[in-house]
């Protein structure tokens, strides 16, 4: 199935019949190559193969695009309007930001992107839009070889840089995280006094960094000793760390190379997190708020006037299926061959079970459930994206009797048009809180209780209308 | 060293680390804690009022013994003033139902509980055994399901009673709700949170009262109290849904406990999100839309069984084909050769201000509305409830069969 060099997907098909693979049958897409690839039960060619993908991708593009042109009136604009240095975007002139893990998906999305810019300009017109590619690494956090760590990952960078000249790349280490004002530290209260930071960012940048290091490392040691809290605060700081990129170099929206069986892991793993209230804010793609939790504002919350447009322009496709287009993909070497080698996918042996997180456990069933099965990983996914956001935690509207409203609003509308003054959110995983949801919750379970034989239920009254359920589960087990 | 103190009594050892939170605690105060949960789940979800009439649906498994002996133990201690009964199924499986329902009698007298058996041949006329002769092993579950839920209420009906208790625990509704989410079946994840189901408006009302309580601890309930009951899981096989999300269940519970209750608090929330579903995981204060009929349906089946009504034989191959089949349909399939105009095609192609995927376009979750069942007059969503279609399916088999 690889194939030395041939021309990249968006040439003609008629060039491509370098396949070797000895196949009879032909490729039930195009009828001419041999079919040598297996993708949704029907046998195709590479070239169809890499086509369809990239038809997945560019229909999504298509509607950011779209999508950006038409709010540059609104929330986003007056965004980058208050913005010193900036006007408001141009159509011609899209800014868009790719989270880059360094896994399969995510550089399949950066070869997508590529290809499309590529297409573009080749046919003599603007490119549709500029990206910036970060890569967040929690490489050399704890222990000695730091450097020589961190080196590592730079080198995979760089050399994506050198392979996407077009593009700007950046790698952003996790401790960054530490002091950015998205998260309410104080809040947290993990230890993190924000006015310790302020004081120790005077010091020299390199004592700074050290000691976010560290910070960081005290709060991963502090956590309930679980893999998935550990995972679970990862994949968050991750998060607002790009958020916090796509601010800071004023893009327009924020692309994640989330598969479709990574956003059914997602809302199973979520489901299994006690988060499923954020699914609807998760799953699809839209603008989401963004906190500020200023130390110099008194007010302990208070939503971000904008948001930040997130995009998942690879949620038509499977896992599997950008796997293998990372293996045939790209020019001279398919990608696969630039990135790390670690590889979440696939089955390693299990150590011990307990230390698996939760996430690690849906990736693992849905590589199974995939196999067979693709269009019901599709269909979860699907389905979840038609619940609808509910902003259930106003400050007014959570006394309980009213407890369900704007159900029949679709959220395009909320999103819009609701105010976002009312909305409170999380302070550590920025959803919306669903204050209506907690106190029902504690009604049913009678919590407290509960929580006194374990924790000993100290402090817990002071933060508890500042984090969603789910992130105090993984803060304070 | 020294042996550690009860967490709630400080003064006798804590030889128990429950599995719902790992606290440790001493025999005698989990006994009371878990009592008290389950007391606490009744007063705040107002299961029952002052002598209500109650049948406790008893298959002499864990889950319902326990619920047999924690409601009684409750009922005389708050002075629920509750009649309670037990009322129990026999599908006729041999080898399982003939010592189970041993176990119930002894339970009944035991806890000094009228008890009704109401058989599936003399509701349908035939036994589960029967049927799997005629069907074989593969989706006979859908069957013992069907039949099952109607079978208690017909029987809670014959004692004129109007509420069944069931033995659900928290694993199962959590089982439930990965289930559906699994099949995107939105609507019956919403409706399978609900503690009750059916409203005071139909004929007989469901409810859980141990649906915050995990099997585990049901299990040591039973072990600690002495309780006598019958284990042994059905031999026919479980579906192939529920299957796969159980054992996703017991994995995510071994790496942390709580999250079984952390995915009822989630299908929950979730519930609320459902569009047209009602509002309150509790069927006394949203009124449900979706009453009796849907609510019979929806009822996972004691004991883990019950697969809803999918299709027979390989559940989740069945649905693939049949998602598969709707792509097709829907040409969902883009002429990927018109697409290659980047994101032009997709701009003209589309129209709308902000094409944000919302559901707007999207098929509204299906609500369905109560009838009667034109055979047996039974309620149902259908025109002919879904034992009846069944039973007609088994029938013309017979028929076939016999000459």
């Amino acid at each position: 199935m690889m194939a030395s060099t041939s021309p990249p997907p968006t040439t003609s098909p008629a060039m491509s019949s370098t396949t070797t693979t000895a196949t009879t049958k032909p490729c039930v897409k195009c009828r001419s190559n041999p079919g040598t690839l297996d993708s949704r039960g029907q046998l195709v060619c590479r070239l169809c193969f890499q086509k369809f993908i990239s038809a997945k991708c560019i229909k999504q593009i298509g509607l950011l695009n779209k999508d950006v042109r038409s709010s540059s009136s609104s929330a986003l604009s007056d965004y980058h309007s208050t913005q010193k240095n900036a006007g408001p975007p141009q159509a011609s002139s899209r800014r868009y930001l790719l989270g880059l893990s360094l896994g399969p998906s995510s550089a399949a999305l950066l070869e997508l992107l590529n290809e499309n810019v590529e297409f573009q300009v080749g046919r003599g017109r603007n490119a549709p839009f500029e990206l910036g590619v970060v890569h967040v690494s929690g490489a050399g956090l704890e222990g000695d070889g730091k450097g020589r760590e961190r080196e590592k990952v730079e080198e995979v960078v760089r050399r994506l840089g050198r392979r996407y000249p077009r593009f700007e790349f950046r790698v952003v280490y996790l401790e960054e995280v530490v002091g950015l004002e998205t998260v309410d530290w104080e809040g947290l209260g993990l230890g993190l006094g924000l006015g310790g930071f302020v004081t120790e960012q005077k010091d020299e940048t390199e004592v700074t960094t050290t000691t976010k290091a560290e910070r960081l490392r005290q709060l991963f040691d502090n956590l309930p000793s679980s893999t998935t809290s550990r995972t679970d605060l990862l994949r968050l700081f991750t998060r607002h760390l790009l958020i916090a990129e796509a601010r800071k170099s004023q893009c327009h929206a924020l692309l994640l190379g989330s598969s479709t069986t990574a956003l059914a892991e997602l809302t199973l793993s979520e489901t299994a997190k006690g988060r499923g209230f954020s699914l609807p804010w998760q799953i699809n793609d839209g603008v989401l708020g963004v906190p500020s939790f200023s130390p110099n504002s008194s007010s302990s919350l208070k939503t971000d006037e904008t948001g930040i447009l997130i995009y998942h322009p690879l949620r038509d496709a499977l896992r599997k299926e950008l796997v293998t287009f990372t293996k045939l993909s790209g020019e001279p070497t398919p990608i696969a061959d630039l990135l790390p080698e670690t590889d979440l996918t696939t089955t390693a042996a299990v150590v011990s079970h307990k230390d698996l997180s939760i996430e690690e456990v849906m990736v693992r069933y849905f590589a199974d459930v995939e196999e067979n099965y693709p269009s019901i990983v599709a269909n979860v996914a699907r389905t979840t994206g038609k619940l609808m956001r509910l902003f259930g935690g106003g400050g007014a509207g959570a006394d309980g009797d009213e407890g369900v409203r704007s159900k029949t609003e679709g959220e395009d509308e909320n999103e819009e048009e609701d105010d976002d003054d009312e909305e409170r959110l999380c302070g550590l995983c920025s959803m919306p809180l669903d204050e209506f949801g907690d106190q029902r919750w504690k009604g049913e379970l009678g919590e407290d209780n509960y929580r006194d034989v374990v924790v000993g239920g100290e402090g817990e009254k002071k933060t508890k209308q500042r984090i969603c359920y789910g992130c105090e589960r993984s803060i304070r087990g | 060293m020294a042996p550690a103190l009860c967490a709630i009594c400080k003064t006798e050892r804590a030889n128990i680390k429950r599995p719902k939170n790992h606290a440790r605690v001493c025999k005698g105060c989990f006994l009371t804690l878990f009592e008290e949960e389950v007391h606490h789940t009744i007063i705040s979800s107002k299961l029952f009022y002052p002598g209500e009439r109650v049948a406790i649906g008893a298959s002499g498994g864990k889950d319902s013994t326990v619920l047999a002996s924690v409601l009684k133990t409750l009922n005389e201690r708050y002075n629920y003033g509750l009649e309670l009964v037990l009322l129990s199924i026999d599908e006729g499986i041999k080898g399982y139902r003939d010592d189970s329902l041993e176990t119930v009698k002894r339970n009944a007298v035991q806890y000094d509980m009228p008890l009704k058996i109401v058989g599936y041949d003399e509701l349908y006329g035939w036994t589960m055994d029967q049927v799997v002769e005629t069907i074989g092993k593969k989706g006979n579950c859908t069957y013992c399901g069907v039949f099952r839920r109607q079978a208690l209420d017909r029987g809670a009906k014959m004692l004129d009673i109007k509420h069944v208790v069931t033995g659900h625990n928290a694993d199962d509704v959590a089982e439930t709700i990965l289930m559906n989410l699994l099949r995107g079946d939105m609507g019956r994840l919403a409706r399978s949170t609900n503690i009750v189901t059916g409203d005071d408006s139909s004929d007989v009302k469901r409810s859980k009262p141990l649906k915050y309580a995990y099997e585990k601890e049901i299990v040591m309930y039973a072990h600690h109290k002495k309780l006598d009951y019958f284990s042994t899981e059905c031999i026919y096989s479980p579906e192939a849904f529920r299957g796969s999300a159980r054992a996703l269940i017991k994995q995510l519970e071994r790496i942390r406990p709580s999250a079984i209750l952390d995915i009822l608090r989630s299908g929950e929330d979730m519930a609320r999100l459902v569009p047209g579903e009602s509002a309150s995981s509790c069927g006394c204060k949203g009124k449900s839309k979706t009453p009796a009929a849907t609510a019979a349906e929806d009822d996972g089946g004691i004991g883990g069984c019950g697969s809803n009504g999918a299709a027979s034989g390989n559940e989740m191959a069945a649905m693939e084909k049949q998602l598969r089949e709707n792509e097709a349909a829907e040409g969902l399939e883009v002429d990927v050769s018109k697409l290659s105009l980047a994101g032009k095609a997709a701009e003209s192609e589309t129209d709308g201000a902000v094409p944000l995927k919302t559901n707007k376009n999207s098929k509204p979750v299906t609500r369905q509305t109560l009838g009667n069942c034109k055979r047996c007059g039974y309620m149902s969503s259908q025109e002919v409830c879904q034992a009846c279609m069944l039973l007609e399916g088994l029938n013309k088999n017979r028929a076939q069969i016999q000459i």
